[in-house]
């Protein structure tokens, strides 16, 4: 387990980098508090990736069968996306700012799991019942 | 005969009736987590309260083979007791006894404690754990369930019914329950449904599970049939007391009084800041409630279901006070269709039982989509308006931000009959958002502008200036006063010790016709 601490926006982060041969990394972000930068700051991967999953394709096709789609409870356009895709997330954790009946509202995560696709881009309009990002 | 005997042949009977379906019967149902019936009962009431009444009660049904099989106590443990000192009537179905399936007696015996208890004046709690109608009793099985039924509904709004779910409760046994004004479900172990998966799967070929189709979850989060759910039997129970010290036994009492040792006096600091500067930003409805009642002791009713609308018991100066507020935190706290249907049944339960009613009022207004018009939010919202303007209880009404619109006058505005209302400086009280008003006031200037951009915004700021606040409202007596928020635990204790007296009639009529 590794320690790096990462600058990003002028907030700092605490990231632990576990290398289990060869899979992706976990971020543990040591402040949780609400901030405007992301979450997590985009580490670089130690290694080559050498996934051996079997397609791209089938990677970012998660929704169907398994996986929770989050969609949007209000119309609405997207503020800001606390997460990004392939992190890990528990439940109660915001996911989403989206602005809509003139009110920030927190779009939080309501199973743990891992973010498998991200289908908005900050400034987006979305409509009630749009997938936001789904978490398997 | 001797007395000897007759002693012993009565204990012989009643030992009979306390063993229910017998030992074996007994350990399955507690390797499910399930207590029987005289368990749950003897954990609900003050100790050695309980008196059994119909223990010898037995079917009559002689045919397809029940000539022969005994039942004893009819599969339902029956009679009265005491919470908290107070007289509480309750039945519990005995899974161990034939499935705890409801025959004529056994409904007979259920209809008879509704009627003591209406009588009586006393709450009913009804444990309902039972694999649905004896089939054998066909018709008689079936009148059974009408007859209950029908008590349910006319003790509705004279004694406070609570239902609770702890097993199986299928088919029209739903119906009961339904009719109650509280539903507890315990996780994992109780379960109801109209038609269980089987049907759904040959009718529709849909495959769920029973937990996922009828569990504690699904009720409490997505039907909203239930009103609280808990991890297991000992702490559902425990939530029924607390509910119980909450409510008067009746529709000619008051709401019981509490001791406590919190100051009526108490200001909050925290209020101050809790409302966030930028009205764009959410906050939890709920930290306010804690601060304002009674030692931070708030009793929230549907917590998981249309959580956009908080509803719950407090009590102010040792009153309980039907607490109804709406949630920044979810959908923006707009009034939706299920949030009206929730709010609005709260409401008119405070009123059945006179307990006093405080709002917070802080919603942007009805939820706008398709979906919320077509699922008739015109008749759903409905319901809101009515519930307020129909109940006679003390009302206090506390706007905390925004108040716009139908939405304002459906939070217990001064129109619909508000007998306090007091507001937060933070209050924007206006027929419609600052942006929404001042696009279609100003509409001519913004488009002659050279800048309409900057003319649109200069309006919505000078809009918002003068009439996003509490003080037009006040200006208008629509408001009664504005207060520091720090100060509002004494306001609200004040005004509700002003109220108390309130004596309110309404036309004589058969009944009013909710939009249902």
């Amino acid at each position: 387990m590794k320690k790096f601490r990462v600058t990003v926006n002028g907030d700092s982060y605490e990231v632990e980098v576990e290398e289990v041969g060869g899979q992706s990394t976990q971020a543990v972000p040591t402040q949780p508090a609400a901030s405007s930068a992301p979450k997590v700051a985009p580490i670089a991967t130690t290694g080559p990736k050498t996934e051996t999953k079997p397609t791209a394709a089938q990677q970012k096709k998660p929704a169907s069968g398994d996986g929770k789609a989050v969609s949007s409870p209000l119309p609405g356009t997207v503020l800001d996306i606390k997460v990004s895709e392939g992190e890990q997330v528990s439940s109660g954790d915001v996911l989403i700012i989206l602005e809509a009946m003139k009110m920030e509202n927190e779009i939080k995560a309501d199973t743990d799991g891992k973010v498998v696709s991200l289908n908005v881009t900050k400034g987006q309009s979305v409509s009630t019942g749009d997938t936001l990002l789904t978490i398997v | 005969m001797s007395i000897e005997n007759k002693l012993e042949d009565l204990q012989q009977r009643r030992d009979k009736v306390l063993q229910g379906g017998g030992e074996k019967r007994i350990s399955k149902q507690h390797e499910k987590g399930k207590k029987t019936a005289r368990e749950r009962i003897g954990a609900l009431l003050d100790e050695g309260s309980f008196v059994e009444i119909g223990q010898f009660v037995t079917h009559r049904c002689n045919q397809l083979g029940m000539e022969d099989v005994e039942a004893p106590g009819e599969g339902v443990v029956t009679g009265y007791g005491t919470i908290g000192g107070r007289l509480v009537y309750v039945f519990a179905q005995d899974f161990t006894v034939i499935g705890g399936t409801l025959g004529e007696m056994h409904a007979a015996k259920i209809s008879r404690v509704l009627d003591l208890a209406m009588k009586m004046g006393a709450p009913v709690i009804g444990m309902n754990d039972s694999g649905g109608a004896r089939i054998q009793e066909g018709v008689d099985a079936l009148n059974g369930y009408g007859e209950i039924f029908k008590r349910n509904t006319l003790a509705s709004g004279v004694v406070p019914q609570i239902s609770v779910i702890m097993g199986p409760c299928a088919g029209g046994a739903v119906y009961s329950p339904a009719l109650t004004d509280f539903i507890f479900m315990v996780d994992n172990t109780s379960q109801m449904f109209i038609t269980g998966p089987q049907v759904i799967k040959t009718v529709t070929g849909e495959e769920v599970s029973v937990e996922e189709l009828g569990g504690s979850v699904t009720h409490n989060k997505t039907s909203g049939v239930a009103h609280f759910r808990a991890p297991s039997e000992d702490e559902c129970i425990d939530q029924i007391k607390k509910l119980i010290s909450f409510i008067p036994s009746n529709n000619m009492e008051e709401t019981p009084l509490v001791n406590t040792d919190d100051n009526i006096g108490r200001c909050e600091d925290v209020l101050n800041e809790i409302i966030p500067a930028a009205s764009n930003k959410p906050y939890d409805v709920r930290a306010i409630i804690n601060n304002i009642v009674d030692d931070g002791d708030f009793f929230e009713v549907q917590e998981l279901y249309a959580n956009n609308i908080v509803v719950g018991f407090g009590r102010f100066n040792g009153r309980s006070v039907g607490i109804i507020a709406n949630q920044a935190l979810m959908l923006a706290g707009c009034l939706n269709i299920d949030a009206s249907d929730k709010a609005s049944r709260f409401i008119r339960f405070c009123d059945s039982f006179n307990i006093p009613i405080l709002t917070l009022v802080d919603t942007p207004g009805y939820l706008p989509g398709i979906k919320q018009e077509f699922g008739g939010i015109i008749r759903h919202g409905a319901k809101l308006l009515y519930a307020y303007s129909e109940a006679t209880v003390p009302k206090m009404t506390l706007i905390l931000r925004k108040a716009y619109g139908g939405a304002y006058l459906a939070m217990c505005s001064r129109s619909l009959g508000a007998d306090q209302v007091i507001a937060w400086p933070t209050a924007e009280i206006a027929v419609m958002g600052p942006e929404g008003a001042a696009n279609i006031i100003f509409r001519k200037e913004i488009k002659d502008a050279e800048n309409p951009p900057e003319v649109r915004q200069e309006k919505i700021n000078e809009y918002r200036e003068r009439f996003a606040n509490p003080y037009v409202a006040a200006s208008r007596g629509l408001v009664d006063t504005v207060i520091e928020p720090k100060d509002t635990r004494p306001s609200i204790i004040k005004a509700l010790e002003t109220l108390i007296s309130k004596r309110e009639d309404r036309p004589g009529k058969k009944h009013g016709n909710i939009p249902v």
